[in-house]
């Protein structure tokens, strides 16, 4: 009797092809999109930038809620139920029937950690000094702990201020872009977004629109009202916030074990932030919940609010929902190159099609600065079908 | 109800064979193993029956085979060959329910694992010389077309190296017991101690050589081990799982029965020397696991290793430490069929062994998270991790054997440091870090984009692997059941070698 002969296995690693950065700069300049165009592309990216949409307005709600009513709280033990405190939710927030809003304070204290852009540097001007002392004075009169700590720790009520104003600021930020994901979601369905460039021009036209908006942020203490972002700071959402953003989650991030192994005594970690290349952009998918890895998280909140036509191209998979949380982080990822994509078609020096030569090369220095930094980034996912 | 033991299987092997007509594989297997649980099944009644505080054979029966070559069929069941009758019956039905995706003669494949069950069946219950190198011959041939028909790539050269080790075993085994039939006169192959002590000195040494060098080969015992090693990494898993988990084990058992059982005075002589041995064996074994990059022949080489535990024991020869020496036959079968089933998951799943290749297989989304915490189990209890079993059984051997050959246990003790230290190694190696099961590329960027896609592991492929997991563990929490078992024919055991010199200092024999 012959051996029967078996089918042809399927390869057991796969690996996209990596652009070059020269690749990249043409790429930008062109106006084309970063992530290859298909049909499956597209409602990847429309679903798990819909199922974000809906993580983000979770996250949005509660960082703006612990910036406004969990201020200078010393023991902000539940800053994640939204001022809610019924049985029902505490108990279903022991059970871990919640949103991971720890991924949002992670977040957030990666941009106050890297600090770039305008929002860090009203933090640091003397015009905040003056309302974090009004704000500290007025709270130490009505607090005992805050007023033996004030004085012990003078700096401590200070930090513990530009912390909720970075948070107030991500909640903003937030907010904006969990309406944009859900419209976008929306506009994909009515059929007026229908390929990845459209996709990143619906997110960059998005960006644009919202780009002057006024980041502000005021405190209540006692009946008093104080502002910590006042609008006189001139704070705006692209510039101040978004960018930063981009900065300190999508690119630099924080290194944590599980993805890198690292020793910061040996300078295997930089003692430059800047040039620290850890973030969402740049993060492994595959040690996806492995444990202390906080990416884990916000997958964990996506898939609570996976679109079906999503969740049914994952579940069609060789491991079906056993590695659903990779490959909502691979996707996730495709995703964060469009927006990447369109924050820098937002934010050109110039028009791509000037003929003004100086205006061309400022644009191609503009692309080159980003494409040394996206060219070691995890862009194998752009071409990769799965 | 000990011949069931071996009708059973034999029967079955048989009616598979000679069934008229086709029978889809899958009716073939679904049969083989209502068969082996029916085995299972009747070795738990024989349990039931079984009299543990009696330290001697019981449930006997005999009738006269072939009289004329003192060829009697005598089976009867102690406290030694009682837990290695259950083991064979558990593993044999482990090894038939991981046997999945057979390329070829399925008819074949289920009978010839039956056929190897009963043979091991019939060496463990058998009274008689003759009887017990029968049933030891038959199951060589079997195990050399399981490895040589259904084998890795290199199969042919494994299986006729095992086939020529084996078979100088049995050659030299045979040889002791018609020697031994010889020179005492008496050719009805019974197992009796107190006749061989009226032998010579350099008589007892001669025959009780022999059966060492016999057994030494089928356990293996260093230098007699290099069949192993090869044997192991061309057999499939299942047959793997039999191999380490109960063909060892006809080795030791036979070193407890034959060796020290009928030559008591030469083995206390020899002893000091086998303590030796067994040291220089488990660290040996040891050492080259921890040289070793493929996963199956670090597991075969720590059987090496560990065997050594059960002769030292045997040396020692105290009542402690042949229960340990029990213990460790149970518990190395439990733990080392554990092993090789997890290495044979990998091994299905990522299409290689090689632990310079295999990265990061914890991975909880991507990897094999419930295989390796199986392994990580298994080598936890094979390194004699508390609260396991290898904990008890190598706490035994070495509380038992420590007064005795206090160097050759510290020995051996280092060689149990040293299971740690490969095994280890191989979790280290193969589970942690970053996924990974193909060889390096030398380009980290792109090693780091690789995006690994395994298929899953069905429940159904772990649930023989967690059901000998449940056993190491609950040998190693509740290990009075086992002790209770066999304590008294191990302590018998101990006591034979006084037990003989009364006798014969009293003249009774006169």
């Amino acid at each position: 009797m012959r051996p029967i002969p078996r089918s042809p296995k399927p390869p057991l690693t796969f690996s996209g092809g990596l652009p070059s950065s020269n690749d990249l700069v043409e790429t930008l300049l062109a106006g084309r999109t970063l992530l290859a165009e298909s049909p499956d592309h597209l409602s990847q990216v429309v679903d798990v930038l819909e199922s974000y949409g809906e993580v983000l307005d979770a996250y949005s709600i509660n960082l703006i809620y612990q910036a406004e009513k969990q201020f200078l709280n010393p023991f902000p033990v539940f800053r994640f139920l939204d001022g809610d405190h019924s049985p029902a939710k505490i108990w279903r927030h022991l059970l871990h029937d919640r949103i991971n809003f720890e991924y949002a304070e992670y977040c957030q204290k990666a941009m106050l950690w890297h600090g770039t852009g305008g929002l860090d540097a009203y933090l640091d001007s003397e015009a905040f000094a003056a309302n974090c002392a009004a704000i500290v004075a007025h709270k130490t009169r009505r607090d005992p702990l805050l007023a033996v700590l004030n004085p012990l720790f003078p700096q401590f009520l200070s930090e513990l201020i530009r912390s909720a104003a970075t948070t107030h600021a991500l909640g903003q930020f937030w907010r904006v872009m969990s309406d944009l994901f859900l419209d976008l979601a929306r506009a994909e369905r009515d059929g007026r977004v229908d390929s990845i460039a459209a996709v990143v021009t619906f997110i960059k036209e998005g960006l644009v629109a919202a780009a002057g908006a006024p980041i502000t942020y005021a405190v209540e203490i006692a009946g008093s009202r104080f502002w910590v972002l006042p609008p006189e700071a001139g704070l705006s959402f692209l510039m101040d916030v978004a960018v930063p953003y981009v900065e300190a989650v999508f690119l630099r991030g924080t290194p944590f074990l599980g993805t890198v192994s690292f020793n910061a005594q040996a300078q295997q970690i930089s003692p430059d932030q800047a040039q620290f290349m850890y973030g969402a952009l740049y993060a492994d998918p595959l040690p996806t919940m492995g444990s202390g890895i906080p990416p884990s998280l916000l997958m964990q909140d996506m898939y609570r609010h996976l679109p079906e036509r999503l969740h049914q191209t994952y579940l069609a998979g060789i491991r079906g929902a056993g590695d659903v949380r990779v490959k909502i982080c691979m996707t996730f990822q495709k995703a964060m190159f469009c927006v990447t994509n369109a924050a820098i078609a937002g934010t050109f020096p110039h028009p791509l099609d000037s003929d003004v030569p100086a205006q061309q090369a400022a644009n191609r220095a503009y692309a080159a600065a980003w494409a040394a930094r996206l060219c070691v980034a995890r862009t194998d996912c752009l071409d990769d079908p799965g | 109800m000990l011949s069931a033991l071996l009708l059973i299987p034999f029967a079955g092997a048989l009616g598979l064979l000679c069934w008229p007509g086709e029978l889809a594989t899958e009716r073939i297997r679904r049969a083989a193993l209502g068969l082996l649980l029916l085995q299972l099944l009747w070795s738990l009644r024989v349990l039931l029956a079984f009299d543990a505080s009696d330290p001697g054979l019981q449930l006997q029966e005999s009738f006269a085979w072939v009289d004329s070559i003192g060829l009697d069929y005598r089976l009867g069941v102690d406290g030694l060959a009682m837990p290695l009758v259950l083991v064979n019956a558990a593993l044999t039905l482990v090894s038939a329910i991981c046997t999945r995706d057979l390329s070829q003669r399925p008819r074949l494949y289920f009978a010839l694992l039956l056929g190897i069950s009963g043979a091991v069946n019939g060496a463990f219950l058998s009274e008689n010389l003759l009887l017990f190198f029968l049933f030891y011959e038959l199951e060589l041939i079997p195990l050399w077309l399981l490895i040589s028909i259904w084998g890795g790539a290199n199969r042919g050269y494994a299986a006729t190296k095992f086939l020529i080790f084996t078979a100088i075993s049995g050659f030299l085994i045979l040889g002791a017991f018609l020697g031994l039939a010889l020179v005492t006169g008496q050719a009805d192959f019974g197992i009796h101690p107190v006749t061989t002590a009226q032998l010579g000195m350099g008589t007892q040494l001669v025959l009780l050589g022999a059966l060492l060098i016999g057994f030494a080969i089928k356990i293996p015992l260093v230098p007699f081990h290099t069949w192993l090693p090869d044997a192991h990494t061309e057999a499939s898993t299942p047959v793997s799982v039999l191999l380490a988990g109960v063909l060892l084990k006809l080795g030791t058992y036979g070193l407890l029965r034959f060796c020290l059982g009928m030559f008591p005075e030469a083995w206390a002589l020899l002893a000091p020397w086998l303590a030796g041995w067994a040291a220089v064996s488990v660290l040996y074994g040891s050492l080259a696991a921890i040289a070793q990059r493929d996963m199956k022949r670090m597991v075969a080489y720590s059987s090496v290793g560990h065997m050594g535990y059960i002769l030292l024991a045997a040396a020692a020869a105290t009542p402690v430490s042949l229960l340990g020496a029990v213990f460790q036959m149970v518990s190395h079968g439990l733990i080392s069929a554990l092993l090789f089933l997890l290495v044979g998951v990998v091994y299905r799943k990522t299409r290689t062994r090689d632990l310079e290749v295999l990265r990061g297989l914890l991975n909880p989304e991507r990897g094999l998270p419930f295989t390796g915490t199986l392994m990580i189990l298994g080598v936890m209890a094979s390194a004699g991790m508390p609260g396991m079993a290898g904990f008890i059984s190598e706490f035994l051997v070495f509380r038992g054997s420590l007064a005795a050959f206090p160097v050759a246990t510290l020995l051996c003790m280092v060689g149990s440091g040293l299971t740690a230290v490969y095994f280890l190694l191989l979790v280290n190696r193969a589970f942690f870090g970053r996924l990974a099961v193909t060889p390096p590329s030398g380009d980290a960027v792109a090693d780091s984009r690789l995006d690994v896609r395994l298929p899953a592991v069905a429940l159904r492929e772990t649930l023989p692997a967690l059901a000998l997991a449940s056993g190491v563990v609950g040998l190693g929490v509740l290990p009075w059941g086992l002790g209770k078992l066999s304590e008294q024919a191990t302590t018998a055991m101990a006591q034979l070698p006084a037990l003989v010199a009364a006798i014969q200092g009293g003249g009774l024999l006169s």
